[in-house]
C-alpha cells in the first residue's frame, strides 16, 4: 500500500519530535494502515504484522526527535516497518530452523515447503504460498518500489540475492496463476 | 542475437520490465511474440499487486503503544535521563546510593509494588537495585549519543526492564510466587548491571 499522498502537518509533527502523546497519536492514525498491510505483506499473517505496527510505533515515538525532516515522513516511517518487518521474518526462520534443524537447503524454504496447488489459484493465495523471504522481495520491488540494491543491504544479501528471489516468485506466480 | 525456440528467461524479462534490459534482450523481444506475453503479462502482474485491497488494522493499539512509551519515560527519567547536572547529581549520590529515604528525596515517589517487595524481605535486591539506577541518573549525561549497536543493546535492556516492572507490580494480581518474584527482582538486578556496565564502563566512547 502506498502512502505517498499522506501527509501529516508540518507543525504536527514538530509538536511530535517535541514528544507530544497527541502529536504522536496523530501520525500513528495518519500511518497506521500502511505500516499494518507493509507488515502484513512482508509477514504474511495478521500477528506478525501487529507486531511490526507497534513495534514500528514505538520507535516512531522513541525517535522521532531524530527525525531531521529531510525527506518525507513516511520514508522515514516506511525504512522503520520494512526493517521490524525483515527483523521478524529473520526470527520467525531462526526459530523455524531451530526447530526443525538445518534443512540444508536454500533457507527461504524451511518450515514453509509450498504446497502444489491443484489448479489456478488468485494472487491473493499465491502470495500466501510463495516462500516468505520470496514474497517479501517481490512485494518490495514490485509494489514498494525498492531497487535490488536496497532490498540486498535491507536483508543483509547482495543485489542480485534479490534478483534471483524476485524471478523465483514470478516463476511461481507464472506457474499458479493460470 | 537470439531466435527461434531460445526464448527470453524470467529475469532477462523482469529487467526490461524494469527498463534495464540489454539490447539483445529488447531485440528478441520485439522479434518474438511468445516473449511479447510473457512481458504483457509481468506488467498486469505488477498492476494486480498493487491494486490488491489493502487489510484493516488492529483496533486499539494506540492506546498500548501510549501506555509503553509512558512507561519508558518514566523510566528514562528514573534512569537519569533527566536534566540533572553532573555536580548536584554526585553531591545527591551518596543519599541515593545507600538508599535511605530520610536523608533524601526518593528520585519519583515510591511505588507500591517496590514497598510491598521491600517487606518481604527482598530488601537487599531493591537496595541494589536503586544503587544501580542511581548510579545510571549520576553518572549519565542529560543527553547522549550513542554508536547504533550500543543504542540498541540500551534499548534492549531498558525493554526488559520495562517488561519486568510490568510483571513485578502485577505480581500480586497475578499470584506470582515468592521464588519467582526473588527470580525477577534478580533478573532486574541483572539487567541494570549490564546497563549501567554498557553505560559507565567506557563514558569517553559510549558518549560522544
Ligand atoms: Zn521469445
Amino acid at each position: 500500500m502506498r502512502s505517498d499522498a499522506l501527509t501529516v502537518a508540518s507543525a504536527l509533527v514538530a509538536q511530535a519530535r517535541e514528544g507530544d502523546l497527541k502529536a504522536l497519536e496523530s501520525v500513528y492514525l495518519a500511518y497506521q494502515n500502511a505500516v499494518y498491510n507493509l507488515g502484513r505483506r512482508i509477514c504474511g499473517n495478521e500477528e506478525d504484522a501487529e507486531d511490526v505496527l507497534q513495534d514500528t510505533f514505538l520507535e516512531v515515538c522513541r525517535s522521532i526527535g531524530k527525525f531531521r525532516g529531510e525527506g518525507s515522513l513516511w520514508g522515514w516511517i516506511r525504512q522503520v516497518a520494512v526493517s521490524k518487518a525483515l527483523m521478524l521474518l529473520r526470527r520467525e526462520r531462526n526459530r523455524k530452523i531451530h526447530f526443525f534443524g538445518e534443512t540444508g537447503g536454500l533457507p527461504e524454504f524451511v518450515g514453509n515447503m509450498p504446497r502444489e496447488p491443484a489448479g489456478p489459484i488468485d494472487l491473493e493465495t499465491a502470495l500466501g504460498r510463495l516462500p516468505p523471504v520470496t514474497r517479501a522481495v517481490l512485494w518490495l520491488h514490485d509494489v514498494e518500489g525498492y531497487t535490488h540494491e536496497e532490498i540486498g543491504q535491507l536483508m543483509g544479501k547482495t543485489a542480485s540475492f534479490s534478483k534471483s528471489q524476485l524471478s523465483r516468485a514470478h516463476r511461481r506466480l507464472r506457474e499458479w496463476l493460470e | 542475437m537470439r531466435v527461434g525456440t531460445n526464448h527470453l528467461e524470467m529475469d532477462e524479462l523482469l529487467a526490461l520490465r524494469d527498463g534495464e534490459g540489454g539490447a539483445s534482450a529488447r531485440a528478441h523481444v520485439e522479434a518474438c511474440e511468445g516473449c511479447q506475453q510473457e512481458l504483457e503479462r509481468l506488467y498486469q502482474v505488477r498492476a494486480q499487486l498493487r491494486a490488491l485491497s489493502g487489510f484493516a488494522p488492529p483496533r486499539g493499539l494506540w492506546p498500548r503503544v501510549a501506555r509503553h512509551v509512558r512507561r519508558r519515560r518514566r523510566l528514562r527519567r528514573r534512569l537519569g535521563y533527566g536534566a540533572v547536572g553532573l555536580a548536584a547529581a554526585a553531591a545527591l549520590a551518596g543519599v541515593y546510593v545507600v538508599n535511605d529515604a530520610t536523608r533524601g528525596p526518593p528520585a519519583e515517589p515510591l511505588e507500591a509494588w517496590v514497598i510491598e517487595a521491600e517487606s518481604q524481605d527482598l530488601g537487599p535486591m531493591i537496595s541494589r537495585s536503586r544503587e544501580l539506577e542511581s548510579l545510571l541518573q549520576t553518572y549519565r549525561p542529560a543527553s547522549q549519543v550513542y554508536d547504533a549497536p550500543t543504542a540498541l543493546a540500551v534499548s534492549v535492556l531498558e525493554d526488559r526492564i520495562l517488561l519486568l516492572d510490568r510483571l513485578l507490580s502485577d505480581s500480586r494480581q497475578l499470584g506470582v510466587k515468592r521464588e519467582l518474584l526473588r527470580d525477577l527482582w534478580g533478573e532486574r538486578v541483572e539487567t541494570l548491571e549490564t546497563l549501567v556496565n554498557l553505560e559507565l564502563a567506557e563514558p569517553e566512547t559510549v558518549w560522544r
